[in-house]
């Protein structure tokens, strides 16, 4: 015990754990650099960055560790490249740890849901301000616990670098036991000092962890806690607070409904109106077909400012890809999209855009977009997620961004959730927050993709609520695929009718409702007319 | 008045006293080097002569790659673990007084210490290798002592070994990896096989401790090493272990030089006569309690 005790304190091994340290910081920063880089090729659009990061890949994960040290000791020096002993030893882990961190961040960027990357686009991100400010936030959180794993098995990794002469803690370890035979109380001391080490590891993992936490309430002494004089306030935090979940948030109510519903006289006489305003949306002969099996099969649609088109159709369509292809989140085979006379996606030679231009051009025209599953950014609050892209893509100063953001939460009744993050909100209150954030930059148009579909039957009116009045006190253009058939009607100019890829009717919404021409709409208006329970009770 | 005086009187005193020390310091470090010198018994008379002979290392710090594994010849100072210790390493410090170099340390493993030094990591290997043609595919040598090999064995040696012969059939032999033992246990494979009983077999591992470890665990029955090494290790575990024989083996220790620098070869070959003639040679092995029938005249040994 006492030789033990010995050996656990001898300078000459605590010396060691530098050495140790050393590699291991050397390895692990390495590899996060080059582990950036691989992970950017792998997921790059460029094939053959791809391939290259792939045959790394193969060739570090597959071969020992050992090997490539003694490479990178021994063999390097041929080539003229003659690294210290750490170098060399830093250099192989950082190589050999480079793709398995390439790996984990590969997966926590793909493991971000591909909905706040669509919304992300939508809102004119380009690919790198995505990466910052969406996908990079929520991918570091998932992968520290990776992260505190490879950190630890860099460190006992470390050992290998004996081979190559690094007087690390294992290579010391054995030179004591060969000069002085007390084998075991020396690898016993080592081992603990290696236990100490990983704990070490462990507690800094846990520590990021709580840090980064979202649901935590951010205080000012998030550190002071630790602190053995640090008693904790009376006064609980926010989170008791507030129980009023849904009382005081409700939807705005419907605001004077006989405006909203306008007598046949009035719409006739906005139809007049609306038939001479500029043209907003301008699609010719698109089509787009995956894999031979036609999804637009030459659609044409033009919306004038101020109109409201509501796109009904079976599931199938193509309602959905065509709101797509106005915003040019997905490519087409043929035909021409214009929004505001701007040709989309392509460039004054007729040369396609590359994606940071196409994101660019998005926030320039203004298409806003609102989605079925909301896509709110999960890591951000109701407020930060109408402010923040409103800084990052439009240049608009905090205090500013701050002010529209609040102000249009108030005007979907939400102004009391603005520190709210969207997991703290129900459906219908994330699709309003949604609304919100697609309409702050003030778009030219906005696309509402089936916004109601994943909301419980309860919540579906706040949301159409919140439509409505963007209809009847903005006059906002908006196309909308939806199957609510009232609404269509209530607040719909025109209904476009969308059957396998092809525009089958359209026309005066009343009257594509109440008299549909062609049998398969009037069909589908049937079976949606059945489905609703006001018409047929249970 | 008074304060200011005793001031400017201290002050003198101190100037004077600082110089008065450095004098006496520079004396004293005068009278150390001489000493030193003296007692070190270096700087043997060729040496000076050498040194204006071979002027390419003189005042430089070279680079010895050792298996600091093995007390004796060469292990770390257990008293003071950041100095290595040893035959090898004074002999090695003796060439280097010699011919005007100082030595600086890397350990690494033993089958890593000729990569060390063809790949420019080291200058030089003093580390109780034995010189053998295959090696010297690597490396040059110059050899320096003879080999005696031990018979590492249990205390009682259960298994009844006396050597590298028949006796070790069936039986298991720790070894490092790449030691000359290694082949010779290989080569009574075929002769066991023909003789009816069973092949011995290696165990390989990457230093003395471990072979030693292997035995005293029950893994292994025997340990072939150096006999100096096997001493050590019985006196280390006098109540486990035993010597069971000691055997000749028909190489020689040597240092290794890189291939491409046959000048360098010369010159330590060169420095090397100097200090047996000096007697230095001889010292070392008595101040290490090795058998003074260790001792050889150098050779040199090249791959042709």
């Amino acid at each position: 015990m006492s030789l033990f005790l010995h050996y656990l304190s001898l300078p000459y091994l605590i010396a060691g754990v530098w050495f140790t340290l050393a590699v291991t910081a050397l390895g692990l920063v390495g590899g996060l650099l080059l582990g950036l880089v691989l992970a950017a090729m792998q997921l790059s659009r460029f094939w053959l960055l791809a391939a290259f990061a792939r045959g790394y890949t193969i060739i570090f994960r597959g071969t020992p560790l050992i090997l490539q040290m003694v490479f990178a000791y021994d063999a390097l020096p041929q080539i003229g490249i003659k690294l210290s002993a750490i170098g060399a030893a830093g250099l192989a882990l950082a190589a050999n740890e480079a793709p398995f961190i390439a790996e984990m961040l590969r997966a926590g960027v793909l493991g971000i849901d591909r909905g706040q990357v669509l919304a992300g686009q939508a809102l004119g991100m380009t690919p790198s301000r995505l990466m910052r400010r969406i996908i990079a936030p929520q991918a570091i959180r998932t992968m520290i616990p990776a992260f505190g794993n490879e950190t630890v098995s860099a460190l006992k990794n470390s050992s290998l670098a004996s081979v190559i002469s690094v007087q690390e803690l294992t290579l010391r370890s054995t030179q004591l036991a060969s000069s002085t035979f007390d084998f075991f109380s020396i690898f016993f001391a080592s081992g603990l000092i290696y236990l100490v080490l990983t704990t070490g590891v462990s507690v800094i993992q846990l520590l990021v962890e709580r840090a980064l936490d979202l649901d935590r309430p951010a205080t000012a002494n998030r550190f002071a806690r630790w602190l053995p004089w640090y008693r904790a306030p009376l006064v609980l935090g926010p989170v008791a607070g507030k129980p009023a979940a849904h009382d005081n948030e409700q939807a705005p109510s419907p605001a004077a409904p006989k405006d909203v519903k306008a007598s046949r006289a009035d719409r006739t006489k906005r139809s007049a109106t609306l038939a001479h305003n500029e043209i907003v949306v301008d699609v010719s002969g698109l089509y787009k077909a995956y894999t031979s099996q036609p999804v637009l099969a030459g659609v044409d649609l033009t919306v004038r400012l101020g109109e409201v088109i509501a796109l009904l159709g079976p599931s199938g369509s193509g309602k959905s890809t065509l709101l797509r292809c106005i915003n040019h989140l997905e490519g087409w085979d043929a035909g021409t999209v214009k929004v505001g006379g701007r040709r989309m996606g392509f460039r004054e030679d007729g040369k396609a855009l590359s994606p940071r231009a196409l994101a660019e051009e998005r926030a320039s025209v203004g298409v806003g977009m609102v989605f079925q599953q909301f896509n709110l950014f999960g890591h951000l609050t109701a407020l930060e997620n109408i402010a923040g892209p409103l800084r990052w893509v439009h240049g608009v100063s905090r205090a500013d961004a701050e002010r529209r953001a609040r102000e249009l939460l108030e005007r979907v009744g939400l102004g009391a959730r603005a520190n709210a993050l969207p997991r703290h909100l129900s459906g219908g209150q994330q699709q309003r927050v949604a609304i919100a954030r697609a309409i702050a930059p003030n778009p030219a148009v906005l696309l509402l993709d089936e916004p109601t579909s994943a909301l419980d039957p309860e919540l579906v009116n706040e949301v159409l609520e919140v439509i409505r009045r963007l209809a009847v006190e903005d006059g906002l253009t908006m196309i909308i695929s939806t199957h609510q058939l009232r609404f269509a009607d209530e607040v719909a100019d025109r209904v476009v009718f969308l059957s396998g890829g092809s525009i089958l009717e359209e026309g005066p919404a009343h009257e594509v409702l109440t008299r549909p021409r062609h049998p398969i709409t009037a069909r589908f208006l049937n079976v949606m007319e059945a489905d609703k329970p006001s018409v047929a009770p249970a | 008045m008074v304060p200011r005086s005793l001031f400017g009187n201290a002050r003198k005193k101190i100037g004077s006293a600082s110089r008065l020390r450095s004098v006496a310091m520079g004396v004293a470090g005068l009278i150390a080097l001489c000493i030193a010198g003296q007692a070190q018994a270096a700087a043997p008379a060729g040496c000076a002569a050498l040194q204006t002979k071979y002027p390419d290392w003189k005042g430089k710090t070279l680079v010895n790659a050792i298996n600091p594994h093995t007390p004796g010849y060469e292990a770390i100072d257990p008293k003071d673990p950041d100095k290595y210790v040893g035959f090898d390493i004074d002999l090695g410090e003796a060439i280097g007084e010699c011919l005007g170099f100082k030595l600086t340390y890397k350990a690494v493993t033993f089958a890593a210490l000729l990569t060390t030094l063809s790949s420019g990591q080291a200058d030089i290997v003093i580390s109780d290798i034995y010189a053998t043609k295959e090696r010297a595919k690597a490396a040059d040598f110059i050899t320096y002592s003879k080999v005696f090999d031990g018979v590492l064995v249990a205390k009682g040696n259960p298994k009844k070994i006396d050597g590298i012969n028949m006796s070790l059939c069936g039986a298991a032999a720790a070894e490092n990896t790449g030691y000359v033992e290694v082949p010779l246990v290989q080569d009574l494979a075929p002769k066991c096989k023909e003789a009816g009983k069973a092949e011995p077999t290696i165990q390989l591992y990457d230093n003395n401790a471990n072979c030693i470890q292997a035995i005293l665990a029950g893994r292994a029955d025997t340990y072939v090493n150096d006999v100096n090494t096997v001493d050590q290790a019985v006196k280390a575990n006098p109540d486990k272990l035993e010597k069971a024989i000691a055997v000749t083996i028909p190489y020689s220790v040597g240092i290794g030089v890189p291939k491409d620098k046959p000048k360098f070869r010369d010159a330590v070959l060169a420095a090397l006569i100097e200090v047996q003639k000096a007697g230095i040679h001889k010292d070392l092995l008595k101040k290490w309690e090795l058998d003074p029938n260790n001792f050889k005249e150098p050779d040199i040994l090249t791959a042709d």
